[in-house]
C-alpha cells in the first residue's frame, strides 16, 4: 500500500514535525512538544490537519431518511444545519465506526468517518443505499480538514471573516464562502473544546494553514489530539470502538435510538445485554497503557485498558476501560497491572476534565 | 540536528551514558533520546542494592505517547538511584547528563567497560540511524 499525503504534508515536513503512519497517510504526531500542543489547545487556540478522516456526501430526495436508516442515533429530527454524533451498525448491533452526520439540507448530508474505516464504511454504506432516492459519493479525496481547536477559536474565525452568522452553536454546522472558496465550516471537534472544523478545497487549506500559524495558533499533532480526546473521554474506534462490540458495551446508549422506528442493527441492540462497561479511571502514580489489565480487588482479571496516556492537565495517568459486566465490582476497587505491579486505580463517574465548548 | 554528547563520557547502542569513576558509574540517557522520547513524564528506577547485569532493563522511561526500557551499559550493584526524578521526570528532557542522572553503580565486572562507545563512536552510530 502506498502511503498517502495529506495536502499540508511539505507543511508539516518544514515544521520538523515528528511524522508517522496513521491509517494510511504519513501524519504529524507532534510538531514541538505534545504538552505545549494540549495546553495551547486548552487555553488559547490550535490547528490539527485531520484531512485524513474521509468524506462522503449525501444528495437526494431520501439523503435524510438514509442516513437515518444507517445510524443508531436520531438523525431524522435533527435540526437543519445541525450535527449528529453516531455509531454505525451491522445487522447484529457492533460496531463499523463512529462518525458525524452534517444536515447540510433536507436534501444534503456531509458524513465524516474515520481515516481507518474509510474503505470498510464506503463499502457498507453504499451496500445499503439501493430502494433509497439518494445517491452518495465518496469525497474523501476532494476535501482536507484542519480543525481549529480552543477557547480563541471563535474570536480568530470572525477576524478571519469565516464566521459571520451571531448565532452559531456547537454541533452546528454552516456553508459559506471566502476568497470565493466554498467551505463547509462545523462548530465540531475532538477535544472537548471550543473549535471549527474546516471543510474545504486544499488550496485553500493551504493557505488558511499559514494564515493561522502567522496569528500564533499552535500546529498540534495526532499525539497532543489523543491526550485531549481522552481527558475528556471521547471514544476512538480501534479502542473503545470495535467490531467486536455494540454501542451498548462502551456506554453509547444515549446515541442509540430505540424509538426510532427502523435502523440497521434495531433488531439486536433491542435485544442485546451489554457484555462490557466501558470506565474511566486514573492513577496517582503510574500511566495506564492500552492493553494493560484492570483487576478487582481479589485480583481477578476483569478487563482491559483500552486507551491510556499521561494526562496534561490533571498530571495525572488517566485510562478508559473496557470491564467485563458480569465481573464489575460493586465496591467500585479497580486495579490497574503495571509490570507486574497492581496499582489501585481511582474510578470517576464524569471525565477527568471539563472541557470549555459551548 | 546535533545532540549534545559530552566527550568524557561512554555510551551504549541503546542511548544510555555511564560516566565512569574509579569503580563506579554514574548511569543516564542521552540527549538523543531524550529528544527522540519527547516529553518525559514517568521514571521509574530501582531500588538501592539491587544488582543489575550489563545491557538488563533497570527501569523505565515514559513520555506521554510510550514506554521505554532503559537498559544498563554495565554489570553491578545499585548503590544510589535518583528518586527526586519521581517527581520531577522533566529534568530528563532538561539536564540529560546532570540532575537527571538515573542510578549509581558499584561496578562488578570493569572488563566490560571496554566494549562500551566513545563520545565519537557514539556520534558516528547516531549519523547511521
Amino acid at each position: 500500500m502506498t502511503i498517502q499525503k495529506t495536502s499540508l504534508h511539505e507543511e508539516h515536513l518544514s515544521l520538523n514535525a515528528k511524522m508517522a503512519p496513521f491509517a494510511g497517510f504519513d501524519m504529524p504526531l507532534q510538531y514541538s512538544s505534545v504538552k505545549e500542543e494540549v495546553l495551547a489547545v486548552r487555553n488559547h487556540a490550535g490547528v490539527f490537519d485531520v484531512s485524513h478522516m474521509g468524506e462522503f456526501l449525501v444528495e437526494g430526495a431520501d439523503a435524510v431518511k438514509f442516513v437515518d436508516f444507517i445510524v443508531t442515533n436520531d438523525f431524522k429530527n435533527a435540526e437543519n444545519l445541525k450535527a449528529v454524533y453516531s455509531p454505525l451498525c451491522r445487522d447484529n448491533g457492533t460496531v463499523i465506526d463512529d462518525l458525524i452526520a452534517y444536515k447540510l439540507g433536507e436534501n444534503r448530508v456531509l458524513i465524516c468517518v474515520n481515516a481507518s474505516n474509510i474503505q470498510k464504511d464506503w463499502e457498507w454504506i453504499s451496500s445499503k443505499i439501493a430502494g433509497f432516492n439518494c445517491t452518495i459519493k465518496n469525497q474523501s479525496d476532494d476535501y482536507s480538514l484542519l480543525a481549529l481547536q480552543g477557547p480563541e477559536a471563535e474570536k480568530i474565525m470572525r477576524d478571519l471573516g469565516i464566521l459571520s452568522a451571531v448565532d452559531f452553536p456547537y454541533y452546528s454546522i454552516l456553508e459559506t464562502s471566502l476568497e470565493s472558496e466554498k467551505l463547509i465550516v462545523a462548530r465540531t471537534g475532538y477535544t472537548g473544546e471550543d473549535g471549527f472544523e474546516v471543510f474545504s478545497s486544499h488550496a485553500f487549506a493551504k493557505s488558511f494553514w499559514k494564515k493561522l500559524l502567522k496569528l500564533g495558533v499552535k500546529p498540534c499533532g495526532l499525539a497532543a489530539r489523543d491526550v485531549l480526546r481522552l481527558e475528556v473521554c471521547y471514544p476512538l474506534y480501534g479502542h473503545e470502538l470495535n467490531d467486536e462490540i455494540t454501542p451498548l458495551d462502551a456506554g453509547l446508549g444515549w446515541t442509540v435510538k430505540l424509538s426510532k422506528e427502523s435502523f440497521i442493527g434495531k433488531s439486536a441492540l433491542v435485544e442485546y445485554k451489554a457484555r462490557y462497561q466501558l470506565v474511566k479511571l486514573s492513577l496517582e502514580r503510574g500511566i495506564p497503557r492500552e492493553g494493560y489489565e484492570v483487576l478487582d480487588a481479589n485480583n481477578t482479571v476483569i478487563g482491559k485498558v483500552t486507551s491510556g496516556t499521561m494526562s496534561v492537565v490533571t498530571g495525572k495517568g488517566i485510562a478508559m476501560a473496557l470491564i467485563q459486566k458480569d465481573k464489575n465490582p460493586a465496591d467500585k476497587k479497580y486495579f490497574i497491572n503495571i509490570r507486574n505491579t497492581n496499582y489501585e486505580a481511582n474510578f470517576h463517574t464524569k471525565a477527568f476534565i471539563t472541557g470549555g465548548h459551548k | 540536528m546535533a545532540h549534545n554528547i559530552p566527550a568524557d563520557l561512554k555510551y551504549t547502542k541503546d542511548h544510555e551514558w555511564a560516566k565512569i569513576v574509579g569503580d563506579t558509574a554514574l548511569i543516564g540517557i542521552t540527549d538523543f533520546a531524550q529528544s527522540a522520547l519527547g516529553d518525559i513524564v514517568f521514571v521509574e528506577l530501582p531500588e538501592v542494592g539491587r544488582t543489575i547485569g550489563a545491557h538488563q532493563t533497570f527501569g523505565v522511561v515514559e513520555s506521554i505517547k510510550s514506554v521505554s526500557d532503559l537498559y544498563s551499559p554495565v554489570s553491578g550493584s545499585v548503590i544510589e538511584s535518583n528518586s527526586g526524578l519521581q517527581n520531577t521526570p522533566e529534568l530528563c528532557n532538561a539536564e540529560p547528563y546532570g540532575s537527571a542522572w538515573m542510578i549509581k553503580v558499584k561496578l562488578s565486572n570493569t572488563q566490560e567497560l571496554n566494549s562500551l562507545l566513545s563520545a565519537s563512536d557514539y556520534e558516528k552510530f547516531l549519523s547511521t540511524l
